[in-house]
């Protein structure tokens, strides 16, 4: 079975590198990904569509917002379909009956994360709300807002997490993440724009067409921000107990 | 409407929330919510295809976020295109989703109980997936739709059943590997050409002579292998029947008409607006031998069909065969064939809904789907073995049902290129599919077992009792779909002629021979 499976692998291996040969050289400034009009596009005029100095955020949340939505509500399936085969279930009830360790927390470990989650929440709204000007972003920020619950679920257990922020507000927190990203896309499109074209919000806003993309992009970090938070979490409690929400790691 | 095209996938996106929400208020708000923006997409659906066909040029474009098309290559931005082909998969793709959720009712209730906030929210974004897969016009784009498409369809298959559970990790397996190795070669396409946009895409392959780099040969054959085993075509088939079994009777009516049908569309796609016809059959080694590949797998799908005794598995080995058929008409390079080919993913997908709504009411009245259990049911649900075997015929091809006139179209293919082999295969396997479903027509009429044991006195004597052959229709929330579906089938096909001309109006752009070109 192994050298079966080592077929296929040099095959395409071997495909991959036939094809480099024919690679433009590494950096060229005359190849065409970097000469394409559209990549100039982006780098040049970033700054004039949309005010916003850092150009991948830009690209990622307003040039190709549509996938950016899309990449969310692919991590709000991800919590569903998690939710969908695990819940319910009695897999999780039955498990580690011999060695389940009934242990209090250790005073050191949760101490310690007493003081470190606020820093982390506090680091995570700055990454998610400097993402226009420094790398950073809804995604980033949303995963170190899970991150921190994960935290207190591994330090303490999983029952204390889950009384902080239970798995049905999860899925609301989760969907209300798409509700506002789609819905500025909505109300873009509502004022006479196409969908997720934000300048049109400049209606709503009192700023200029540019600013008004530059403040729809904070809103639609915010929104990618709620649903990889809750996903994260969603996510590790489930799999974590099994579905059972119970004791966890 | 002006964006109409952008409803499409607004309903359901707006619906799926709002399911997923009413979860937690009441389960029954689910259903009407699901049904209801359905609707809305299908009329959203119906209004694009309405100004793809009124439009001089036949297409619908739409910028997401409003940027512009004015650069060559253009690829600033997201674009939606709607020409015909595409309006026309995604009308069917709304259309099933509509018909299927309307259906689901029982089921879900039945099948995934507690659950169906999480089960209709997750069918909302797969119809979502599909139709946005149908309309978009860039390469990334589509590959970000595939994956919301691939991940929702694993959790509804995953939600029934702990085998369900198994056939799923097949499945993602495979899925996945489909999904990189087409984002593999996206990102190769990219580094040749600069751009994302289908259109840009093909427009700097055809100016700048790029057809002997290697590059886009290896990209080619990426994609192209990517979506093959997405589509399940023959040797890559194995996800598909455990999955499509053991899911739930909802999700494989909603995945088995629409997922491979979309992915042939996806292949078409890219060998018409993304490749371009010269490149991809000109200069590519693909057109020699995929006819011969298609041979193989259409006979071992359709003998794999013939050895199951049970009605659900039996007709996902046709589905894998009907692949077959379509990817055969791509490959034979011809103008008939590929009207063939886009006319079947039409056809088949409706037939393929009508035998799935059926299988999942005789599930639901006999608790089984094995042939065995099938004796005197045409007596005590007429309606439903009625709308089941229009299904049945149209995979056939019997006229006046609409398998009969893509099949035409497919053989015709065949005869003009003078690739005989797929014209033989192709009635080879009809004959395979007249035995199949004959075979079932009998368990259902006569009273022989599998032994050949007579069981009845004969005269239509079934040796059943009084009880068991009295009339017991399937509820009508169930049946309606299922003859809706049936007379879409008889519809299609005896309008066939309009359908053609739309498909030719949109094919004629494209240059393809008419007569034997490969040789």
């Amino acid at each position: 079975m192994k050298i079966l499976s080592l077929i296929p692998i040099i095959a395409i291996g071997g495909l991959l590198l036939w094809a480099a040969q024919d690679f433009p050289k590494w950096g060229d400034v005359e190849s065409p990904a970097s000469k394409s009009p559209v990549s100039s596009h982006f780098i040049g005029k970033t700054g004039v569509d949309t005010e916003v100095p850092n150009m991948v955020t830009a690209v990622l949340a307003d040039y190709r917002g549509f996938d950016t939505m899309f990449e969310t509500v692919v991590v709000f399936i991800a919590g569903m379909a998690v939710l969908a085969i695990l819940k319910g279930s009695t897999r999780g009830n039955s498990r580690r009956k011999d060695h389940e360790v009934e242990a209090e927390p250790d005073l050191i470990v949760t101490n310690t994360v007493r003081l470190i989650v606020p820093v982390i929440q506090i680091f995570a709204f700055y990454v998610l709300a400097h993402g226009h000007v420094s790398p950073g972003g809804g995604f980033q920020g949303g995963v170190l807002m899970g991150a921190s619950f994960i935290l207190i679920a591994l330090s303490w257990d999983l029952e204390k997490a889950v009384s902080r922020f239970s798995i049905e507000r999860c899925m609301i927190v989760a969907a209300l993440g798409i509700v506002i990203y789609g819905g500025i896309g909505l109300l873009s499109m509502m004022l006479g724009g196409e969908f997720l074209d934000y300048a049109e919000l400049e209606r709503v806003l009192p700023v200029s067409r540019e600013m008004a993309r530059y403040h729809a992009m904070l809103g639609v970090e915010i929104g990618v921000g709620f649903t990889v938070t809750a996903i994260m979490f969603a996510l590790y409690a489930n799999l974590s107990s099994e579905g059972s929400l119970k004791q966890g790691l | 409407m002006e964006n109409a095209i952008a409803w499409i996938f607004i309903f359901p996106l707006i619906g799926s929330v709002l399911v997923a929400l009413a979860g937690f208020v009441n389960r029954k708000f689910c259903y009407p919510i699901s049904v209801l923006s359905m609707a809305g997409s299908c009329w959203a659906g119906i209004e694009t295809l309405r100004q793809a066909m009124s439009s001089p040029s036949h297409e619908v474009s739409y910028i997401l976020g409003g940027w512009t098309l004015d650069l060559f290559p253009r690829g600033v931005g997201i674009e939606f295109r709607a020409d015909i082909l595409a309006a026309l998969i995604a009308m069917i793709v709304l259309g099933v989703g509509l018909i299927v959720t309307v259906y689901s009712k029982i089921h879900v209730e039945k099948e995934t109980p507690n659950k169906e906030s999480v089960y209709y929210s997750l069918m909302l974004l797969q119809i979502t997936g599909l139709a946005g897969i149908c309309l978009t016009g860039d390469a990334f784009n589509l590959y970000v739709l595939i994956e919301v498409a691939a991940l929702t369809g694993y959790g509804l298959i995953a939600i029934g059943s702990n085998r369900a559970a198994a056939a799923t990790f097949n499945y993602l397996i495979l899925g996945t590997i489909g999904a990189s190795l087409y984002l593999l070669g996206v990102g190769y396409l990219y580094i040749k050409t600069g751009t994302l946009n289908m259109v840009g895409i093909r427009e700097v392959i055809e100016n700048s002579k790029l057809a002997n780099s290697e590059t886009l040969q290896v990209a080619f054959v990426l994609i192209g292998v990517g979506i093959l085993i997405k589509m399940a075509f023959f040797p890559f088939h194995a996800w598909l029947p455990n999955a499509y079994c053991n899911a739930p009777t909802t999700t494989s009516c909603l995945l088995a008409p629409l997922v491979t049908k979309v992915m042939i569309y996806v292949m078409i796609r890219m060998i018409l607006s993304v490749f371009g016809v010269k490149f991809s059959f000109e200069s590519t080694i693909w057109v020699s031998w995929m006819p011969w590949l298609v041979v193989i797998a259409i006979v071992c799908a359709a003998f794999l069909a013939l050895s199951q005794r049970e009605i659900k598995r039996m007709l996902a080995y046709l589905i894998v065969a009907e692949v077959g058929y379509m990817v055969g008409g791509v490959w034979i390079y011809n103008y008939y064939g590929l009207i063939g080919s886009i006319f079947h993913i039409i056809s088949d997908a409706c037939m393929t809904l009508c035998l799935f709504l059926g299988a999942g009411i005789i599930l639901h009245k006999c608790k089984t789907t094995h042939f065995d259990g099938l004796r005197g049911l045409f007596s005590r649900m007429p309606l439903t073995m009625i709308g089941f075997f229009i299904g049945g015929f149209s995979i056939i091809g019997l006229p006046p049902t609409c398998g009969f006139f893509s099949k035409w179209y497919l053989i015709t293919g065949g005869m003009v290129s003078q690739r005989w082999e797929y014209m033989v295969v192709l009635m080879f396997s009809t004959m395979v599919m007249v035995i199949l479903f004959f075979r079932l027509i009998e368990r259902i009429h006569l009273a022989v077992d599998e032994s050949g044991k007579n069981l009845g006195k004969g005269h239509g004597d079934l040796g059943l009792t009084k009880e068991q052959t009295r009339f017991d229709e399937a509820p009508l929330i169930m049946l309606i779909p299922l003859l809706v579906a049936a007379s879409i089938v008889l519809l299609i096909g005896v309008y066939n002629q309009d359908v053609v001309n739309q498909i030719e109006i949109f094919l004629k752009a494209y240059g393809l021979p008419t007569g034997v070109k490969y040789k």
